[in-house]
């Protein structure tokens, strides 16, 4: 200390206080062990994740196929068949004397399955012991299907190709195979979950903060030196860079690892989707993260915090259950009510058939749920964050005077 | 120089501070003192713009009290607030940034501070790895950063040992000197009685006294305490004074009528030895216990 009696100092910053508060909010959480262990093992799950699909890949589905005399010259079509269907099953055809001794080379396990004439004498049936024989089942069936076409026709006096002249249809991206809608889906899956995941994480977070603030009373020294709303913006912008920045990293290992394998060649037609859905996650967690602020303000001591998250935790549950598992027209609706659209949305950008103004319209209903949010949060962040002695309900907090 | 006036705050009914007035004279400590729940705490937060203002005005330097004045002002809450998983060094720089510091200036102040408490080991310590009492030194240290132009303390002298209590009040001291206003509450009077120029007391939300410790020993009836050589038993005679206790050759009387005591003097030296005659000024305790009853 001098004895400088002045008070103006020439060395004062021009940095707003939001930024500062952002800063500390950043720096004091990457910094942060259960943090960095957080993503490290998230990033090994999504590279486990992806290691285990390529090895899945690789591995091609040895099956034996029996067959009574009758059904050999069919289960041999199936056979030869089968690269042309599924590239990762092979075939082996195993001649059986009679129905029972199919049955029981099926017992003993020395057949995975037995081809042979339907019993009612429509077509074919294929008899497993248990139904773990989807390949096999696939390639069965559009083989026998072929081979019964082909036929059929020249029985007819035409041929399949007659058939089938104008009836291809070519999809664009994403919808038609099988593959394809697999691969839509479990990106869609993994959306879903990331965001989740991070407005869960992230928004507990951020409201224990908050109430690690209220609690030790530091809120009052920094209520006194800077205005509550800047203390607000700086922990949300904070926590949604944090949160962004996490989502990259798991994004980029994820698509990067995807290149390994052979799903590659779906990589840029995912580009699109992620960034639609890294702006609908920019837009989904602000207007979160304000509510999560909002949660913490009305607690008084962490033990409440369950109390006042409750109905956030219940929103968030069913985001994520929404986000699984609408379909149809209740999907389309939800893909434009926030801040459910923030995870629909994108998963039916994935998916494709989306008209182009779909999106804008949902990020920007988004965005505006967001500016409310922010508006009620900010008020009611001020209001409850000063109230002491036990919890504070919303009607308090709203009715609250400063 | 600041100024509280008719400061008032309800609580739904309850009016928890009414209608209060004091001041904070530049370059003195004022006390604040008070029974709990007497309404020092809503003051001072009131003084910090951390609560609301229902009716009155707080003045700094003449002109109602803005945001920037404020950031200037050095404040301790009551329940002591800084982080507890943070180095001490880090949330002190911090705070010395929110106060508008620059970050050079705020680590270098932040240092010499933290050594000159005898922390100046410790700075990437997490704040509950500290003892209750360094905890107090950091807590002090995040209120006069950077050098403020007033300090509001909520009992600052709580939980401190004696020697951290010469140390604070040595650095009180030093921002008086520069002519910086002091207010600080407490509930050792002995400490106030001590430290402070001004005292200031509330009861149940009303300011029941306030003026320099002299002054309040000073107000009210003078009270006088004679001691003769022999039975002072004639003094109950005696017009414009009441006796408050005879004890034998001793007496203790109040000055109802000026000039009394006088009186009282001169009858004492006729009848015979007078061993003392002195002015009985009321301990601040008393005073207290007065205004406050």
């Amino acid at each position: 200390m001098s004895t400088d009696t002045s008070t103006d100092r020439t060395d004062r910053t021009d940095e707003p206080a939001w930024l500062l508060v952002t800063r500390r909010e950043v720096v004091s959480r990457i910094t942060d062990k259960s943090f960095l262990i957080g993503t490290a093992l998230m990033v090994v799950m999504i590279v486990g994740f992806l290691g285990f699909t390529a090895w899945q890949d690789e591995k091609t589905d040895d099956v034996t196929l029996g067959a009574t005399p009758d059904a050999v010259a069919m289960a041999t079509a199936v056979k030869d068949g089968a690269s042309a269907v599924d590239d990762k099953v092979r075939v082996a055809v195993v001649e059986l004397d009679d129905d029972a001794a199919a049955r029981a080379a099926l017992r003993e396990d020395d057949v995975d399955a037995w081809l042979h004439p339907a019993e009612d004498g429509d077509g074919w049936q294929l008899t497993s012991e248990s139904s773990e024989q989807d390949s096999l089942t696939d390639v069965t069936e559009a083989v026998v299907r072929q081979q019964v076409l082909a036929r059929n026709a020249a029985d007819a006096g035409t041929s399949v190709d007659a058939l089938e002249a104008g009836s291809s249809v070519t999809t664009s991206f994403l919808r038609g195979d099988a593959e394809r809608a697999a691969v839509a889906e479990v990106v869609g899956f993994a959306f879903v979950f990331l965001f989740y995941f991070a407005a869960l994480i992230f928004g507990m977070q951020l409201a224990s903060s908050v109430i690690e603030e209220k609690q030790s009373r530091i809120v009052e020294i920094i209520a006194a030196a800077i205005p509550l709303r800047h203390l607000l913006a700086g922990k949300v912008l904070g926590n949604t860079a944090l949160a962004v920045i996490q989502l990259l990293v798991y994004l980029v290992v994820g698509l990067v690892g995807m290149s390994f394998t052979s799903y590659k060649s779906y990589l840029p037609a995912l580009s699109g989707p992620t960034a639609w859905f890294i702006g609908f996650f920019l837009a989904g967690f602000v207007a979160l993260a304000c509510l999560w602020a909002v949660a913490g303000s009305l607690a008084s001591r962490t033990e409440d915090l369950q109390a006042t998250s409750t109905p956030l935790t219940m929103l968030m549950l069913v985001m994520f259950f929404g986000g699984l598992s609408l379909d149809g027209r209740a999907q389309v609706i939800a893909s434009f009510v926030p801040p459910v659209s923030a995870v629909v949305m994108p998963k039916r950008i994935l998916a494709g058939g989306v008209e182009w103004w779909e999106p804008l319209v949902a990020l920007g209903l988004l965005a505006a749920f967001a500016a409310v949010t922010v508006w009620v949060g900010e008020k009611l962040y001020r209001r409850a964050l000063l109230q002491t002695g036990g919890r504070v309900s919303l009607r308090q907090a709203w009715s609250a005077a400063e | 120089m600041l100024e509280i006036r008719e400061l008032t705050r309800r609580f739904g009914d309850a009016t928890a501070v009414d209608h209060v007035s004091f001041e904070v004279p530049a370059g003195q400590m004022t006390g604040f003192v008070g029974a709990n729940g007497a309404g020092k705490t809503t003051t001072m937060r009131m003084v910090m713009g951390v609560l609301g203002i229902d009716e009155g005005e707080v003045l700094w330097r003449g002109s109602p009290i803005t945001r920037l004045d404020r950031r200037t002002f050095g404040y301790m809450p009551e329940e002591r607030g800084l982080y507890p998983k943070q180095p001490i060094l880090d949330q002190l720089v911090y705070v010395a940034q929110l106060k508008g510091m620059g970050r050079t200036e705020a680590r270098a102040g932040v240092q010499e501070l933290l050594e000159r408490f005898g922390l100046g080991e410790r700075t990437k310590d997490h704040l509950e790895k500290l003892s209750l009492g360094n905890q107090q030194r950091v807590q002090i240290i995040a209120s006069v950063l950077p050098r403020p132009a007033a300090l509001i303390l909520d009992e600052p002298f709580s939980g401190l040992d004696p020697v951290a209590v010469d140390s604070m009040v040595d650095l009180l001291r030093e921002h008086t000197r520069d002519g910086v206003p002091v207010l600080f509450s407490s509930h050792q009077l002995d400490l106030v009685e001590r430290l402070c120029d001004r005292l200031v007391v509330l009861a149940q939300g009303r300011r029941v006294a306030a003026g320099t410790v002299a002054e309040l020993r000073d107000a009210g009836v003078p009270r006088f305490r004679l001691v003769l050589g022999g039975d002072a038993g004639w003094v109950r005679d005696q017009s414009g004074l009441d006796v408050l206790d005879l004890d034998g050759t001793t007496a203790l009387v109040e000055v109802r009528e000026d000039g009394a005591e006088q009186h009282l003097v001169a009858e004492a030296t006729r009848r015979g030895a007078v061993h003392e005659f002195v002015r009985v000024r009321p301990a601040l305790s008393e005073i207290y216990r007065e205004a406050t009853a």
